[in-house]
């Protein structure tokens, strides 16, 4: 393709693929990810890597990118009409939600084909995180705690089957995941002190399969994580992050959240399993195959539910099944997902809780700087050093790139009664400085980071493609084209609000589309001109 | 959203959207959380529907007396009436704190297991409750009273009180809960702080115990201070904290290819363009190239950097010692 505008900022990245600094790990040709004209789930593919083996868009041309068409769902502001989901697209239709609303639009050009509301009985409105597709049925969760089935056809309900408990504080946000004849889903909700748990329904009927439950059952080993079954029973561990899967293993993989009491830990002595853990799962049975805790005994709200990445790498030369998490509290993992057993433990962004790592290669808190009446200065913060949006990996560079934000905040203990419920503190003031950052899997080392100027930080997620790009947002509602092997931005455009999801990308006629969402409306992008 | 939440807690709610690059002055931030608390505070009455967005129903709960921020919890929750509630607390106390526990979160341990009473505020009767609803049937049944009654003696009213009391206590524990306060933070060493002031904090460098910082302990309360030296940016605790400084602005220069030089407030930065307010009020913005320098100053950058050295320790010996400036 022609470089046909004028390029305004010096390229750097006008390298033929391979040529750069960096030898890629593999062929364009040889990586897999979503089909091209399909972005079948919303976490691109099983793998969850958000990479595009699509390469018409690339760092030579990207600078004459136009905007090819905009649908507005004009859902009202706020944290209700935010699109955080990354649209699925199924045979040239765009799916995707906000809390208790679905959508059908054109891929080609952003017409509206059909939308659903949701008629709610109530539950925390802070996001729909995608829809699930399978056959003609569409899947996605509500606030009031429901799991819904719609015809993708014109949007009619199939069926609803309730998955959580609203006097419980229990809701729904997690993006649906479907596996052969299952539909999982996770939910939500930290107020209250309830257990977390994952299900699986069936795509016809809706009936529930099963129910696999975040703490141990009384008399197994890490039940020894309590000081007793009543905290154990009422220990969060919330489900509501993207979820992966290995069809070779059979294996459904996803993060833990918190546990609870959420702040005030006092009450729940010990490592607190499986809250803030990896998890392993058989999608059949709902059965336990592995467990890695990321944060053990958290008490700063670090959920572990950041999107799991499976990788298909090489370590000291030899082929390895690896899964990747930057997590919430600041450190990057990265496990063999056969087993669970830790290859690389590093920070991507300043942490200062960790007395250092177990045996495990679990981080070990510092008891020092767990929240404290008097007030205790964290890094990072309660939002954390990562959170839900989700990362990209790229086959081709190796790298894994993740929306870090450095940060401080001080922790408090509100209440300091022998057995706190609830919150019982929060974390106050603060500073914080993000970066888009690339690290190398093999070792968690950074590669690059390009930090966005502007206090705070961008919650957004990343993609990357064969084009040798990354996109992400900035702090400044810029949606930005970087270099993925050099990290230095090549094109953007300012979307008037904060980007609120993960890009995807799809050719359809020989074009690749770029979408992309800014609050309540959807942008799709274009190399247009002939 | 986020009805019922206190002053402290609206605050806090600010100090997030601050952290997360939302721009203000302090008095503007003082002004967002004050309104804020008055409109969707504990004492705000019953919010207009046009701001319940995306409750989706039209009986969500009032302020402060159902689920919290967000709006936690089911549409059709139980809200509590504040004077049943404390004739309620009254029942509770005469007929089931002894096995219940002082704030319902179960009977004491050296209880023996037959009286000693589950927790009530993760109970999911109680949860399922609306005014008494299964509460009093449950009680009816033979339930036992510290008098030595039976649960059935209990009158409809007193039945719904206690639901109301009940529900409070759980709607207290959210995370938007009234009584989640800071408690005592003064716990550090006033001399070790002034030797951190003077020594290896080089606050002395910027700061005079006599000159700008003269009365600071009596300007804000110990939270606020500590919040206020720490993060200098982000709004304090409680009314003392509302009263901040306005923040100093980040100030900017930009040498243009031709050498000309543009001064000013900084308005917006990334990596494509800057803008600015010059010294006469003046709006410019400007495209970034490789010859367009831009350098950013931030007066509390050393702020910045001294959040990597304090141990926590410092910070505490710090509060006690700007405290006592009185
Ligand atoms: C003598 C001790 C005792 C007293 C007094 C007492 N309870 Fe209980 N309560 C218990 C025990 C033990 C249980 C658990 C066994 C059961 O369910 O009956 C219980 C259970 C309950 C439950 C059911 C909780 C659940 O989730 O299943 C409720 C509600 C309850 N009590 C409320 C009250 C109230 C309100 C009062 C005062 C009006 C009261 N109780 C007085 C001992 C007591
Ligand atoms: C390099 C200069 C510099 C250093 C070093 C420095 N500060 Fe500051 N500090 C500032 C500036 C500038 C302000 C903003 C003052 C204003 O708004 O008038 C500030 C604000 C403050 C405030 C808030 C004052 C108010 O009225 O709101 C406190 C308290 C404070 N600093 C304490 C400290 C302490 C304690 C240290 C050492 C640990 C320290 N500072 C180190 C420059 C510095």
């Amino acid at each position: 393709m022609m470089l046909t505008k004028f390029v305004t900022k010096p390229v750097f990245g006008l390298v033929v693929l391979g040529s750069g600094l960096l030898l890629p790990a593999l062929e364009p040709s040889k990586v897999s990810g979503p089909p091209k004209d399909a972005w079948p789930m919303t976490i691109g593919d099983y793998s969850g890597r958000r990479f595009s083996p699509l390469s018409k868009i690339n760092d030579s041309n990207v600078n004459s990118l136009s905007l090819a068409w905009v649908y507005r769902t004009n859902s009202g502001s706020g944290f209700a009409s935010s699109i955080k989901a990354t649209p699925v697209l199924v045979d040239g239709i765009l799916y995707f939600s906000v809390p208790d609303k679905v959508w059908a639009v054109d891929a080609r050009t952003g017409h509206e084909v059909w939308q659903f509301s949701w008629t709610s009985t109530g539950g925390i409105h802070i996001g729909s995180r995608g829809v699930a597709i399978s056959g003609n049925s569409l899947y996605f969760e509500t606030p009031d705690c429901h799991l819904v089935a719609l015809n993708t056809k014109d949007g009619k309900e199939r069926w609803r089957s309730s998955i959580c408990d609203l006097d419980q504080m229990y809701f729904g946000s997690a993006a649906p995941l479907v596996i052969n004849n299952h539909v999982i889903a996770g939910v939500s909700g930290d107020d209250l002190d309830a257990p977390g748990y994952i299900e699986s329904h069936d795509p016809e009927t809706g009936k529930l399969q099963w129910r696999w439950y975040a703490h141990p059952q009384p008399g197994e080993p890490e039940a020894k994580t309590w000081p007793n079954t009543e905290a154990m029973l009422h220990g969060g561990g919330m489900t509501w992050g993207a979820y992966a899967y290995d069809s070779e293993l059979n294996l459904l993989y996803f993060g833990t959240g918190n546990p609870q009491p959420v702040i005030a830990g006092k009450g729940r002595e010990g490592d607190n399993l499986y809250t803030e853990s990896i998890i392993a799962l058989n999608p059949d049975t709902g059965k336990l195959a592995w467990y890695f805790q990321v944060s053990p005994h958290d008490t700063h709200d670090w959920d572990g539910v950041e999107a799991p990445v499976l990788i298909d790498g090489e370590i000291d030369g030899k082929p390895r099944k690896l899964l990747a998490q930057a997590s919430r509290n600041g450190y990057f993992f990265v496990l063999d997902r056969t087993n669970g057993k830790n290859i690389v433990t590093k920070t991507f962004a300043k942490a200062n809780w960790a007395k250092g790592l177990d045996a495990k290669g679990q981080p070990i808190p510092n008891p020092a700087k767990m929240p404290q009446i008097d007030g205790v200065l964290v890094s990072p913060n309660q939002a954390g050093a990562a959170n839900w949006p989700p990362p990209s990996f790229s086959p081709l560079t190796g790298l894994f790139y993740v929306n870090a934000t450095d940060a401080y905040s001080v922790y408090y203990i509100y209440d300091n009664d022998i057995k706190p419920e609830g919150w019982g503190g929060n974390d106050h003031g603060g500073w914080s400085q993000s970066a888009l950052r690339a690290i190398d899997y093999k070792t968690g080392q950074i590669k690059w980071s390009h930090t966005w100027e502007g206090t705070g930080g961008p919650r957004s997620g990343v993609l990357s493609t064969a084009g040798n790009l990354v996109f992400a947002a900035d702090s400044s509602s810029n949606f930005v084209a970087l270099d993925a092997q050099k990290g230095q931005p090549l094109w953007h455009t300012n979307l008037g609000t904060g980007m609120s999801n993960a890009p995807m990308t799809y050719e359809l006629d020989g074009t690749q589309y770029l979408v992309v969402a800014a609050g309540d409306t959807l942008f799709g992008f274009a190399m247009l001109a002939k | 959203m986020g009805k019922g939440r206190s002053r402290e807690q609206w605050t806090a709610v600010v100090n997030a959207m601050v952290a997360r690059g939302a721009k203000a002055t302090d008095a503007e931030l003082v002004q967002i959380a004050e309104y804020l608390t008055a409109k969707l505070g504990p004492n705000s009455g019953t919010e207009a529907p046009a701001t319940r967005a995306g409750r989706g129903s039209a009986s969500a709960p009032v302020a402060g007396r159902g689920p919290g921020p967000l709006g936690a919890g089911a549409a059709n929750s139980h809200v509590v009436d504040d004077a049943g509630a404390e004739r309620g607390k009254a029942v509770y106390t005469a007929e089931c704190i002894t096995c219940h526990g002082l704030n319902g979160r179960g009977g004491n341990e050296t209880l023996p297991a037959e009286q000693r009473g589950p927790d009530l505020v993760r109970s999911v009767l109680v949860l399922h409750d609306r005014y008494g609803n299964e509460i009093g049937p449950f009680l009816a049944k033979n339930h036992p009273l510290r008098s030595g009654r039976k649960g059935s003696s209990l009158t409809q009213e007193q039945v719904g009180d206690l639901a109301h009391f009940l529900h409070q206590t759980v709607y207290y524990t959210l995370r938007s809960g009234p009584m989640l306060k800071v408690q005592n933070i003064l716990t550090g060493d006033p001399k070790a702080g002034a030797a951190y002031f003077n020594g290896d904090g080089k606050c002395s460098t910027c700061h005079s115990p006599s000159g700008d910082l003269a009365g600071v302990g009596k300007k804000y309360d110990a939270p606020t201070l500590q919040t206020k030296f720490l993060f200098p940016r982000s709004v304090g605790f409680g009314r003392a904290g509302a009263r901040t400084a306005a923040a100093k602005p980040v100030t900017v220069t930009v040498t243009l290819a031709d050498g000309s030089v543009a001064e000013g407030v900084l308005d917006r930065l990334d990596d494509f363009n800057v803008s600015l307010r010059d010294a006469q009020g003046q709006y410019k913005s400007f495209k970034i190239t490789p010859q367009v320098k831009v350098v950013k100053h931030d007066p509390y950058a050393m702020h910045v950097t001294l959040l990597d050295q304090y141990t926590d320790k410092n910070i505490h010996d710090i509060v006690a010692y700007l405290e006592s400036l009185k």
